[in-house]
């Protein structure tokens, strides 16, 4: 038996940081420039990446517009198309979903486990002004006489090096991103620290939401992987600045780099990826009234992914000829499993539920039908035989982004708008939500569906144009309209955010959806510099739903642990 | 009685539509969209035959993972009007460990159908009739012919004014059919990729490093080759032809070859990177 106190309503909305000092403007820049909370150090991360996605998103257009018809030259040169892709995959990879995920943990993490800020603030904002201005560096290569880099993203050597790409845009994109590595690695320890150490009492391990269960396990594998990344780099800048020979094609460097990009690359992807499965692992849930389904698995399940993507990093490399297919393809198989039980849990979480279709839960739904379809070919490029035909073609292209873009860009709406009231504490409007929604995902199918056909019938990415006799005329001109149907639905969004900063309704209560369950919803709206002045009692993984809804019963998991005899009867 | 007989208009539309899309099938979906056709080299109708399959499995767990998606959608919506909320189920261990154990056995099943045809594609082929030797260069192929030590040095694809490059002027491969080839694939620069589309294979050319690949082409016909590694500006514009053609055919080509004095191997002698400082050969000072 425990005795409480009864928990303190909190009514006023507490007064956290409007103290006078930050009427004037430039108070208010000093303020953002040096803050070490938490939440605006999240939401400086959220704001920079989300103006990366903008910038990346421009150059895809671009790429797209270039790709209408063979022979356009909408860009001047074949090289500054190089330098367009190479950069909007760096940008999209690593200045745009890599520091989102250091954005929503920022915010979220410390209010999901009860704390009152990170372990080590002023590494946080050390962190994020590495990333800030390791991309800045990356990018200003575009302002140099050759250009940026255009190696592409993976800057495979010896293409990347001073012999075949001349110029600072190189050397500026090399030591760029590794100064933004290491800003990652610093947030990655934050975290890790955050949430082994500064947990409420009784948030157990157990009972910690799965958006911070993958943040745990996503800042593991920044740890395992963003360290050989930022070695590599450091390599590949000594071997153009300096002239050393770590990566000589006579030594055996060729496959060198490919090795070693790809053991941070592989995991890189699940680094984008396992935030975001976190999000809308929140977001289920709430709009169906459910607690989520199947939460050991779905943490067991993540822990496996983790572990299994340190182990297919040549999976990239299947036609070079130089790894052992066997493994590599197995344990790329493998990883369908674990993944496959996550999508039958957020499946299972809607199921016997009371489902309503806020936009939240619809950006969720929209990543899952995505999703799958991105599992799907990621099956069938597991296997040898198969990706020696797609390799490197617009299948690889249509692949990743399902994944990626249905993974990261619908999942970062889906938490736009199911935190949106915890971040501004205005809720965005519904209708220009939906809008958005569906212009979003009738443009992005439209995209990249029809380049897994460009693929298997020969398109090869990176090629800045494309042969009449091909035949991929049409397919290029759909994929090209459906882009800018795409950049669109951008439209709705900007406006929502517009007229929800004037007009919305400001919220007045902890839990605006009525049915959120995690930590972060027992506070206010936005939350008070600390985050809470009171916190809930912890007996599940749900405190903030047993806090509004003590109708329902004791959590099923809180009873067999009291009698397991009982419970195995 | 009302009800057998909606399950047999059922059965009956079911029949109906798969006919409809069975009819509908044209050569193309039944190759799964691979540019290909059966029989044109020893390889292919492996690779179809493993495509077809494994998209037909997966876009059945596909499909059922669509309809259950949509299906707890529509069915577990909350009606108007309703109130209170749904039983707070947590887990079933059942159905966890179905889904758990069910996609890992499909996947297990998967991996053995791969194995085997991977081995069997990588094999060499003993004593090759043909033995091709290939250079990737910024931004075309040398072809050395090692049996009939002829060699052809390509050039990179001649852009057409308002799009499109000059077919004719594409570096250009013979083959003799049904013959067994043995091609080592090289790089004298960057990484390339040597790839095939009609033959559904490729291979990355890597410096100082010897790939190879062995097949046997089986049909007679010109094929589009394209590299597949981003090597540089050009990249889009280094193409080739393969073409495969009957023995005696073979035979003129390579005389041709030797008419035009292309006598001799093109050897790593005409690779690039050999003045690099600190390779011992020349540096800059000297």
């Amino acid at each position: 038996m425990t005795t409480t106190a009864p928990r303190p309503s909190v009514t006023e909305t507490p007064q956290g940081l409007s103290n006078a000092r930050v009427a004037k403007k430039g108070n208010l820049f000093v303020d953002w420039v040096t803050t070490t909370d938490h939440k605006k150090i999240g939401y400086l991360y959220l704001i920079t990446s989300f103006l990366y996605f903008l910038l990346g998103g421009v150059m895809a257009l671009v790429i797209r517009a270039q790709l209408f018809a063979p022979g356009l030259e909408i860009v001047a040169t074949k090289e500054q198309y190089n330098q367009l892709f190479t950069m909007h995959g760096t940008i999209m990879l690593l200045m745009f979903a890599t520091p989102l995920f250091a954005g929503f943990a920022n915010v979220l993490m410390p209010l999901q486990i009860g704390a009152p800020d990170v372990a080590f603030p002023r590494l946080n904002a050390l962190a994020y002004w590495f990333f800030s201005f390791g991309s800045l560096i990356a990018v200003a290569g575009f302002l140099t006489p050759q250009g940026a880099a255009s190696f592409g993203w993976f800057a495979y050597t010896p293409l990347s090096s001073q012999t075949f790409s001349p110029g600072l845009g190189g050397n500026l994109w090399v030591f760029g991103l590794g100064l933004s590595g290491f800003g990652t690695i610093l947030g990655a320890v934050n975290f890790i620290t955050t949430i082994i150490t500064m947990r409420v009492p009784g948030m157990t391990m157990w009972r910690m939401p799965i958006f911070t269960w993958n943040t745990l396990v996503t800042s593991i594998l920044v740890l395992l992987a963003f360290p050989v990344l930022a070695a590599a780099m450091l390599a590949l800048g000594s071997d153009r600045v300096f002239g050393s020979h770590v990566y000589d094609a006579a030594n055996g460097g060729a496959i060198l780099w490919q090795h070693l990009f790809w053991f941070f690359g592989h995991p890189e992807v699940y680094i984008i990826a396992l935030p975001f499965f976190g999000i809308v692992s929140e977001i289920f849930p709430v709009f169906s009234r459910k607690p989520i389904f199947g939460y050991k698995t779905l943490v067991y399940a993540t822990i496996a992914i983790a572990a299994l993507s340190m182990t297919v990093w040549a999976h990239h490399m299947y036609v070079t000829g130089s790894v052992l297919l066997p493994f590599f393809a197995l344990m790329t198989m493998l990883i369908a499993v674990p993944t496959g039980v996550k999508i039958f849990n957020w499946i299972g979480t809607m199921w016997r539920g009371s489902v309503t279709f806020e936009t939240p839960i619809v950006f969720a739904l929209g990543f899952l039908i995505s999703f799958v379809f991105g599992g799907l070919t990621g099956v069938i490029l597991a296997s040898p035989p198969l990706d020696f035909h797609v390799s490197d073609s617009y299948f690889v292209v249509a692949h990743f982004h399902y994944v990626v873009f249905g993974t990261v860009v619908f999942a970062m709406f889906a938490g736009f708008y199911f935190w949106w009231p915890k971040f501004t504490g205005k809720m965005l409007n519904e209708s220009l939500g939906h809008v958005h929604f569906w212009i979003l995902f009738v443009g992005f199918h439209m995209t990249f569906l029809i380049q897994h056909w460009l693929g298997v019938m020969g398109m090869p990415r990176r090629y800045a144009t494309y042969l009449p006799e091909d035949g991929f005329t049409w397919m290029n001109q759909l994929s090209t309209v459906g882009s800018v149907l795409l950049a669109l639905s951008m439209i709705p969004f900007f406006l929502n955010v517009y007229l929800t900063a004037r007009n919305g309704q400001k919220v007045t209560v902890n839990d605006p959806w009525g049915y959120g369950r995690s930590l972060e919803w027992a506070t206010s709206c936005p939350p008070p510099r600390h985050n809470f002045t009171s916190i809930p009692r912890i007996r599940s993984e749900s405190p903030a739903f047993d806090l509004n809804h003590p109708e329902v019963d004791l959590p099923a998991v809180e009873a067999t642990k009291k009698a397991p005899a009982e419970a195995a009867k | 009685m009302r009800h057998t007989l909606k399950r047999r208009l059922k059965g009956a539309s079911l029949v109906t539509v798969l006919a409809l899309v069975l009819a509908g099938c044209t050569s193309q979906s039944a190759l799964g969209w691979l540019p290909t056709e059966r029989g044109l080299t020893n390889q292919v109708d492996r690779v179809i035959d493993l495509w077809v399959v494994s998209w037909i499995v997966l876009l059945v767990v596909g499909v059922i993972t669509w309809l259950l998606i949509i299906w707890a959608s529509v069915v577990y919506r909350r009606r108007r009007g309703q109130t209170g909320l749904p039983a707070q189920l947590r887990y079933n261990m059942p159905i966890e460990t179905f889904y758990t154990v069910v996609p890992l056995i499909l996947v297990l099943g998967f991996f053995a159908f791969t194995a085997r045809d991977q081995t069997i594609i990588e094999a060499p082929l003993e004593e090759p009739d043909v033995s091709i030797e290939v250079y990737g260069k910024r931004w075309a192929w040398d072809f050395n012919y090692l049996n009939e030590n002829v060699y052809l040095a390509g050039i990179q694809g001649q852009e057409l004014p308002g799009g499109g490059v000059d077919n004719e002027l594409l570096p250009k491969l013979y083959l003799p059919v049904d013959k067994k080839v043995e091609i080592k694939i090289e790089s004298r620069d960057v990484i390339h990729s040597f790839w095939v589309i009609d033959f559904l294979y490729k291979k990355d050319m890597i410096p100082a490093r010897t790939n190879y690949w062995y097949f046997i082409p089986q049909e007679e016909g010109v094929f589009r080759g394209k590299c597949a590694e981003l090597c540089g500006e050009f990249h889009s514009l280094m193409l080739f032809e393969v073409h495969v053609v009957s023995e005696q055919e073979y035979n003129q080509q390579i005389q041709a070859l030797r008419a035009q004095g292309n006598v001799g191997r093109l050897g790593p002698e005409a690779n690039v990177l050999q003045n690099l400082p600190g390779t011992g050969a020349f540096s800059e000072s000297e």
